[in-house]
């Protein structure tokens, strides 16, 4: 289940993420990796195979030996899957093709280490590992030719920035994904209408009322009152720190549009330092049904719907 | 009581054509109230507001009253919006709550004597 999730996240990231053919030429082209790169890399592949086993098993050896990556190793199987995993990208950077596949599989790795928590700086560092390594064989194999073990080294070098290019966009991406998806969450929490009576809804207005927020407020309140078949609406603004022109004219859009669907709107709450601070300014919102506090406004809600509220004889009772 | 359900959009002359007959049956009918039901529709522009509120005026002055309902959550924002508010016009969800609204006016106004 989770991993079908995971899954899913993974296609969602990388459609949304969209790096199309021409991003790709585009980054390939500011990191100078050319054609003569990919056939350099590709020219590696027998070299490749033949230290993969010592390097991974060094590569592993080092992050075993650091706290903070060896606690995504305590289970030996997972180990070892990873390590075939590992082995088969240590291939691929030999493969000669770097194109759409492999940006897909790159893209799919990164968010997979995102996934579990990897922070950028070890996945990064292990980049550093792996051009250590790769750096010390090409000197051993190319003892007597240097300037052409460089030309191969700095094609890996190309290679591993691409990588980590698109590594960190993941990274980048999954945290925007999640802060989008918070603020999501805010929004609909911070408009709740309530339901507390029939056909008596509560709508509490906290904080800074905006333009975009005053929106929402509005078409919640509106859908409710259709699906509550609501008649009255109290709305509480304790919570509204300072209203001003442009927040009045707010509420006073709400309270037209509620009444237009048939409901009256009682706004309670308006604190002694706002409403005095209204009329200096010279706002009128006189027009509106007005009551202190929310509860003078729930009773004031209550009469207009015709409900009384009688306290059942208990404790004091008259002799 | 006489019910005006609009079904579809209507057109500059519809309106007028609808405020014509609606006077003119009061009289014929001798309704007491009137509701509009807008319910089917998804724009209420100027013109239609407008119209709308001078037929409850005139209603008003044929001795009856006007509710009207209906408007959907998405059409009271944009009104709004477009600072159409229907000032001193009855309104109410839907035509049951409409006709309720209706009776309950009217049997206070004839509680007065009215």
């Amino acid at each position: 289940m989770a991993k079908a999730f995971a899954l899913e996240q993974d296609r969602r990231f990388n459609k949304q993420m969209e790096i199309s053919n021409q991003d790709i030429a585009r980054m390939k082209a500011f990191l100078e990796f050319r054609d003569e790169d990919a056939d350099h890399l590709a020219s590696l592949r027998d070299m490749a195979r033949k230290y993969t086993n010592p390097v991974i098993d060094e590569f592993y050896g080092h992050l075993l030996s650091f706290e903070e990556t060896r606690t995504f190793f305590r289970d030996p199987k997972v180990l070892e899957r990873v390590k075939g995993q590992q082995k088969a990208y240590f291939l691929g950077l030999t493969e000669g093709d770097y194109g759409t596949n492999y940006v897909a599989d790159r893209l799919r790795v990164g968010t997979v280490h995102e996934h579990i928590g990897l922070a950028p700086r070890w996945y990064l560092g292990m980049y550093a590992f792996y051009l250590r390594a790769i750096a010390g064989r090409l000197m051993e194999a190319f003892a007597s030719d240097p300037g052409k073990a460089m030309k191969l080294f700095l094609a890996m070098v190309k290679l591993a920035f691409f990588d980590m290019t698109l590594t960190i966009n993941t990274y980048i991406y999954a945290r925007e994904d999640a802060l989008r998806r918070q603020q999501e969450a805010i929004r609909e929490l911070s408009t709740p209408v309530l339901q507390i009576r029939d056909r008596l809804l509560l709508l509490p207005i906290v904080g800074v009322i905006d333009s975009q927020r005053a929106r929402l407020i509005t078409e919640g309140v509106l859908r409710a009152i259709r699906d509550s078949r609501a008649r009255v609406v109290v709305m509480d603004v304790t919570g509204v720190a300072t209203i001003d022109s442009r927040v009045a004219n707010h509420l006073l859009q709400t309270v037209a549009a509620a009444r237009l669907m048939g409901a009256t709107v009682i706004v309670t709450g308006l604190s002694a330092e706002v409403a005095q601070s209204l009329v200096g300014l010279g706002i009128d919102l006189t027009t509106l049904n007005t009551v202190g506090d929310l509860q003078g406004g729930i009773e004031e809600g209550e009469r207009l719907l015709g409900f009384r509220v009688v306290k059942a004889g208990n404790g004091a009772q008259p002799a | 009581m006489l019910i005006a359900s609009i079904q579809s959009a209507l057109s500059d002359h519809d309106l007028v054509q609808l405020r014509e007959e609606l006077t003119s049956r009061i009289g014929s009918l001798r309704a007491r109230g009137v509701v509009i039901d807008v319910a089917a529709l998804d724009v209420l522009d100027s013109f239609a507001t407008r119209t709308i509120r001078g037929i409850a005026y005139t209603v008003k002055l044929r001795g009856a009253e006007t509710v009207v309902v209906g408007i959907q959550p998405a059409v009271a924002y944009s009104m709004v919006q477009l600072g159409l508010t229907l000032e001193s016009v009855a309104t109410a969800l839907d035509l049951e709550e409409g006709i309720a609204l209706l009776n309950r006016t009217l049997s206070t106004r004839s509680r007065r004597g009215g």
